[in-house]
């Protein structure tokens, strides 16, 4: 049902470029849409709508990896440094300078970008591991010393930068509770996927994909390939820094600790799991993460009882378990989930007579 | 000029067990291509192995013993239960694979010993420190790049005149041709990884001894990228230059370069260094330079 009948039947261009093809596709985008502004947000508790944030959240951050790894094949380690780059520049114009919000998060955004040019600058150069190395780098050069050192010191505020309740507003409206803070990552989601898209889908977004299949033979074709990379660092650290600043409107109080060397290998995971080189992926593996992690809370609840230490173990479980399920996603499921989505997809589409 | 040589001087010890564990690390990369970013996490497994044994009783050298063999019973189990099926896989496949172990060792690790700093009570080596023509330096300095150094001979003789060491280094230099002279290529990938195994867990013990012992140990094991990639990745002399370099250059930044800036320069340092070699020569000192074609 969702797939066109074969041959191409279209008449205009513009039937040729539409989002969605057939209207079933659409009816079934305009279901997710109601589920994602209409059901989660009125019809479930507090609790779900925490979890719908931090997924938004998660998925914001790995977006920017995905488009970096999965479509440039440029492999960063380090891309909490931008996100907390884009937190940083958010939180500084408005406690400082008294920026609108939303003015702030695009600033945010074009200064993590040009962060994460900054640190791309040596892939002109050097590839694979080396730029892994330049990566790792951004990330303690950026959060363990600039940011903790110097950032840290602007205004006398201490260590960490206290958001008082009721500084971060979008125009007249205060964001003080879940639902407005997930009614605003809901929607920047939506246009940052959106945007991201429709890159993929122009000439820029081509090059991107003709440079991670093999640079040297994307060059002889006449693509600037240091233009093209650099361009992806920019979007991908744009990206990270507007999911940064959205994340401080979650906050009570911004610091280095929420931007760990942990959380860049999370982001990384995600779109592992989820499947590399699809927008999808990043959905499923954020999806997956979160939940198998609020799983595993729940699963533990009942034990703490009689294994009192198992509360304040829990953190290091969670990394255990975290690291052994991407070595098994890589290993027996290298393709992740959007692959497998995929074949379940395809299986329904030409049931029953699939063979 | 005193500050100076004992700054240096205190830079060559560390680095003697930076090298030792760089050279673990370029053992793994040099025999199976792979690159380890979990090094930080055998360390940790080492030294807390070590710790254990020393504080049940046993006298230090048996409890080193311990830690080896039990390092590279480790380091067979790991190299079978998960880098054996990745043989093939796309680097970044591999790469984050030994994330995930990272991370899942960490874990355990933490879930078994917790995050406290541990000494080693009694302490291995003498207190009082030692005077060499006015320069001080701790024992534990100088007995830790001793032993280091002690390994790295032995290491570095087990490679040039054993028939496995010899066997490695033709796998190494020439997979396909090493396989058709009857070695066993996925022995000498497992041996690999039981050494680097050893020689991070010696270093690890080794350190634990100077600081003490507490999570932030696993750090080594990034310092130890900067040194390879300073050497050379997979140059063996390349990883114990590159690592007592990076010790030097590491203690050299943190007595010259912290007073200008709030503090946390020697952590950043190496890497700042490892940016500014990737830029200028990204092979390093005695890397083999790759010629890509399409």
């Amino acid at each position: 049902m969702s797939y066109l009948p074969s041959g191409v039947y279209h008449e205009y261009y513009r039937q040729d470029h539409a989002w969605w093809q057939t209207r079933f596709i659409l009816a079934k985008m305009i279901l997710l849409g109601l589920i994602i502004f209409y059901v989660i947000p009125f019809w479930s508790g507090l609790y779900i709508i925490g979890v719908a944030t931090l997924i938004i959240y998660t998925a914001m951050g790995a977006l920017g990896v995905q488009l970096l790894i999965g479509y440039c094949g440029q492999v960063t380690l380090g891309h909490a440094a931008f996100l907390a780059v884009g937190a940083y520049t958010s939180t500084l114009l408005i406690l400082q300078l008294h920026v609108p919000y939303l003015l702030s998060v695009l600033i945010a955004g074009i200064v993590a970008g040009l962060w994460s040019v900054l640190f791309g600058l040596p892939s002109a150069k050097v590839k694979g591991f080396y730029l892994i190395m330049t990566s790792l780098a951004a990330q303690f050069v950026t959060v363990d010393f600039i940011l903790t050192q110097y950032v840290s010191q602007i205004g006398g505020r201490g260590q960490a930068f206290s958001l008082p309740p009721g500084s971060i507003s979008i125009g007249p409206i205060v964001l003080d509770d879940d639902v407005k803070v997930y009614f605003l990552g809901a929607i920047l989601m939506v246009l940052l996927t959106m945007g991201v898209v429709n890159l993929l889908r122009s000439r820029v977004g081509r090059a991107w994909i003709a440079i991670r299949d093999n640079d040297i033979a994307a060059e002889t074709m006449g693509i600037n390939i240091v233009r093209y990379k650099l361009l992806a660092f920019f979007v991908g650290g744009f990206i990270g820094g507007i999911a940064g600043a959205y994340w401080v409107s979650t906050l009570a109080a911004l610091s280095p600790e929420h931007f760990p060397w942990f959380w860049s290998l999370w982001l990384v995971g995600v779109i592992l799991i989820g499947g590399v080189g699809s927008i999808h992926g990043v959905f499923f593996g954020s999806l997956f993460m979160v939940l198998i992690l609020e799983g595993l809370k729940f699963a533990i609840m009942p034990l703490i009882p009689y294994y009192p230490e198992l509360s304040m173990k829990f953190l290091f479980l969670k990394e255990a378990a975290f690291g052994l399920s991407i070595c098994l996603f890589l290993i027996y499921e290298p393709n992740g989930l959007a692959y497998r989505w995929w074949q379940i997809k395809n299986y329904f589409n030409l049931w029953p007579f699939s063979y | 000029m005193r500050l100076f040589i004992q700054v240096i001087i205190t830079g060559i010890m560390v680095g003697g067990i930076y090298a030792l564990v760089a050279l673990g690390w370029t053992l793994i990369y040099k025999c199976s291509g792979v690159l380890n970013l979990a090094m930080g996490e055998l360390v940790l497994i080492g030294a807390y192995t070590c710790l254990s044994f020393y504080m049940w009783g046993f006298p230090f050298w048996l409890a080193v013993l311990i830690t080896i063999v039990v390092g590279f019973i480790m380091g067979l189990l790991t190299e079978r239960l998960f880098l054996d099926k990745l043989i093939g896989e796309p680097i970044l496949t591999v790469i984050m694979v030994t994330v995930g172990l990272s991370f899942f060792f960490r874990g355990i690790v933490m879930f078994i010993w917790g995050t406290d700093t541990m000494v080693f009570t009694p302490s291995v080596f003498p207190a009082e420190p030692v005077n060499l023509w006015g320069i001080v330096i701790g024992q534990v300095y100088i007995w830790s790049f001793v032993a280091a150094m002690i390994l790295l001979v032995l290491f570095v003789g087990f490679f040039k005149f054993t028939r496995w060491g010899l066997a490695m280094q033709a796998t190494a230099d020439q997979e396909k041709a090493a396989m058709s002279l009857g070695i066993s290529a996925r022995y000498v990938y497992a041996t690999a990884w039981g050494i680097a195994f050893i020689a991070a867990g010696v270093g690890g013990a080794l350190l634990g001894n100077i600081n003490g012992l507490n999570i932030s140990v696993g750090y080594l094991g990034l310092l130890v990228l900067p040194a390879v990639v300073l050497g050379g990745l997979n140059s063996v002399p390349g990883a114990i230059v590159g690592g007592l370099i990076i010790g030097v250059l590491q203690n050299l930044s943190g007595a010259y370069l912290d007073q200008f800036t709030p503090g946390g320069v020697k952590e950043i340092a190496p890497f700042v260094f490892m940016v500014i070699i990737l830029l200028y020569k990204p092979y390093g000192l005695w890397g083999w330079e790759r010629i890509e074609r399409v």
